[in-house]
């Protein structure tokens, strides 16, 4: 276990995840948590675990923040499909880096309300991602492409100018993306009305109303560049809405991460390089300088290529430097001489030829750039040199590759440091104006208030007595909510029928639609009229069951349950409404439910059981933005 | 305990990174803290890499206890070996 323990071990030795995850696990056990996640970023570090390994390092990473009251910066996470797993390797890949950043999810599809409740909440966000999902865009219906794209722009606008005049923090907004080119297939899916058409078209929509300073991840291209077959898992999108598949949720997450660094710390600002078998094919002191690899070989084009890549950066403003272990002569003789070299002396702003360690000479070079080490970056083609130098300066960025100089390039992209917002300092004061005005100035947002945002969506809820077809899904259901789940009460079909069976007990489900689809089945009640749980005089109408789906938690469809059991309660001249909130391990997000509904607590049971009571005859309806479709109930 | 039984409480204790996790025939997800619907999936994921097998969606929803995920492996490995 030589390289996950020293730090002064030198050896490049690789291991695999299970010693990794066993060897990191054993550490926890002997109270060595700061060891054991080191263990953790040390493979991270070094490329060793797979996709699945660093969304489960990433939940080991969170768990141990939260246990350890560890002081995190926090990024908010809010997408339109589940986020959970991308929220694990986010935190990985910051971690992996060095930073301690939680990334934290809200409820699925939630964006709004999520964002309200973290203006009020304690956790100040460093930023927030938007992650968008197709559904709604892609959805049947008679909505034209315009239609189509103005209702996902003015959605994300809402939320835009929250994230800006409320939170204040940064914003970065994904992309939409297409899993595959749909029905019209890819000929027609790609021209006026097809899905890959739309979704490009909502794509430039959002580059272009973008409020400034945030910052773009364009998921198309990024599963593109993987191969959207395999960015995609329809499995894992039909088992848990998270439509990524396990390489995608990393590599998605570490473009993420790329955008919040770049937004915090900026790009990197400086690459240093290897000479022999990195600049060049070869050695020059072997061969001289115009026997190296640079000419019309397959190495050398490899080498040429990274020469221009590397001349690129430094167009843009990247600082180049050498780092080779030669004689000062020999490393610059190429460059004078060799007429097929496209990097030239004067390209480089520190010159470190000498036979000193690694570490030594790009601590130099960092003096006299008087730059920190974190912002370099260190491509060699040494395995061991560039775990001297990922130990010794642990800050600099060090590009794993393999031998084959064709991949040089490739790497060097991939590990996404030169990513940069192109913000100009007059941009950058410009910015902190903007900031400053906003902060001082009553903001104007498009809505202002949770109650404009509700009565926009222009919802529908359709309460029907549970029928035939019904039947077997409230069932289905009765079985497997776990977190909007009151009672949490498993019956079986038996008992609900014999329940029903009696017109004095209510059995309904709920149906809830908003201007920009139909959410289906979302709430089951089940109630039942009974004696009053304590023995008072008068009629109790006890809520057996009430269960939600956390998708439509929010949006006054709690209040739109109340007020539905509560008028079939005076239906029924009941004089309470009774409710029941039996703890599990999943079901705090219901806790004070009713409480929050005006309920009066009337006992609390050894095992955490609390009943409610409601008295029917000075209880009134509640608000609730919902517009009801069927009165049947 | 069976051999199946055995592999999987491994795979539980790797996933819930938990090395206490005792599992029986009857244990279902109520008796597991950290059991809920997302790491359901995880599991399931994990117990395919485990046992070389692949589950149908069909079937990751329905199983009621261990004894059932247990029998629906040792179903599957049969076929396959």
């Amino acid at each position: 276990m030589t390289t996950l323990n020293a730090q002064q071990n030198q050896d490049t030795e690789r291991f695999d995840e299970i010693t990794v995850f066993n060897h990191s696990r054993k550490l926890r056990k002997e109270n060595k948590h700061d060891e054991a996640l080191s263990t953790l970023r040390n493979a991270m570090r070094r490329h060793w675990l797979s996709a699945e390994g660093i969304e489960k390092a990433g939940r080991q990473i969170i768990k141990h923040f939260k246990t350890h009251d560890v002081k995190t910066q926090n990024i908010l996470v809010l997408g339109q499909c589940t986020t959970n797993w991308l929220c694990n390797c986010l935190t990985a890949s910051a971690f992996a880096v060095g930073m301690s950043v939680m990334a934290t999810e809200g409820q699925y599809d939630n964006v709004m309300q999520e964002l309200m409740a973290a203006a009020s909440s304690d956790v100040k966000y460093d930023a927030v991602v938007l992650l968008p999902w197709n559904t709604r865009l892609l959805a049947e219906g008679d909505r034209d492409t315009q239609q189509r794209i103005d209702d996902e722009i003015t959605f994300w606008q809402q939320a835009w100018n929250f994230v800006n005049n409320q939170l204040n923090t940064r914003l970065i907004q994904i992309g939409y993306d297409y899993k595959s080119p749909g029905y019209q297939g890819h000929h027609l899916g790609g021209q006026a009305g097809g899905h890959i058409n739309l979704v490009r078209q909502v794509n430039e929509a959002l580059r272009a109303n973008l409020p400034e300073m945030s910052f773009f991840v364009d998921i198309d291209q990024i599963s593109g560049m993987l191969g959207r077959e395999n960015f995609y898992d329809a499995r894992r999108y039909y088992w848990t809405k998270q439509p990524f598949s396990e390489v995608g949720t990393a590599r998605l997450s570490e473009h993420v991460f790329a955008a919040y660094r770049t937004m915090v710390n900026g790009p990197k600002k400086v690459l240093v390089l290897d000479l022999d078998n990195t600049v060049w094919g070869g050695v020059v002191g072997e061969t001289g300088p115009l026997g190296i690899g640079i000419g019309d070989s397959p190495d050398g084009e490899a080498h040429r290529a990274l020469q221009r890549y590397a001349k690129s950066l430094q167009n843009k403003g990247i600082l180049l430097a050498v780092c080779s272990k030669n004689n000062d002569t020999d490393a610059r003789e190429p460059f004078e001489k060799n007429p097929d070299m496209i990097l030239k002396l004067e390209d480089f702003a520190a010159f470190e030829a000498s036979w000193d360690p690694k570490a030594v000479a790009i601590q130099r070079i960092a003096q006299t750039l008087r730059l920190g080490l974190d912002s370099f970056v260190f491509l060699d083609d040494n395995p061991v040199e560039r775990e001297h130098v990922r130990q010794m300066l642990p800050d600099v960025e060090v590009v794993e590759v393999g031998e084959d100089a064709s991949e040089y390039v490739h790497a060097l992209e991939h590990g996404l440091w030169f990513e940069s917002m192109n913000v100009t300092k007059a941009d950058a004061q410009r910015v902190e104006q903007y900031r400053a005005e906003a902060q001082r100035r009553e903001v104007q947002s498009s809505f202002t208030s949770m109650d404009d945002y509700l009565e926009s969506l222009k919802m529908t809820a359709d309460a029907r007595l549970i029928n035939e077809e019904d039947f077997a899904r409230v069932i289905q259901l009765l079985g497997k909510t776990n977190q909007f789940n009151l009672t949490t009460r498993r019956h079986s079909p038996q008992v609900v029928e014999q329940m029903l069976g009696d017109e004095k007990n209510m059995g309904i489900t709920l149906r809830v639609t908003d201007r920009f689809g139909d959410h289906g089945l979302v709430a089951v009640l089940l109630a039942v009229l009974k004696d009053h749980p304590m023995d008072k005089a008068g009629k109790a109408f006890d809520i057996d069951t009430w269960l939600m789906s956390c998708r439509v938690i929010g949006r006054t469809v709690e209040e739109f349950c109340y007020n539905t059991l509560l008028n079939a309660a005076k239906d029924r001249n009941a004089d309470f409404v009774i409710g029941t909130y039996i703890p599990t391990a999943k079901n705090a997000l219901v806790k004070d439910l009713y409480d929050r509904l005006g309920f009066t607590p009337i006992n609390t049971a050894e095992d955490g059981t609390v009943t409610y009571e409601l008295n029917v005859h000075e209880a009134e309806e509640r608000k609730t933005f919902l517009a009801k479709v069927d009165a049947d109930a | 305990m069976s051999d199946t039984l055995s592999k999987v409480t491994e795979v539980f204790c790797d996933v819930f990174d938990d090395d206490e996790i005792e599992l029986e025939a009857e244990t279902t997800a109520e008796d597991v803290d950290a059991w809920d619907s997302l790491m359901h999936v995880t599991l399931m994921l994990n117990l395919e890499k485990a046992f070389g097998i692949r589950f149908a969606s069909s079937e990751v929803a329905g199983l009621k206890n261990i004894g059932e995920l247990v029998a629906l492996i040792d179903a599957k490995t049969t076929v396959a070996s």
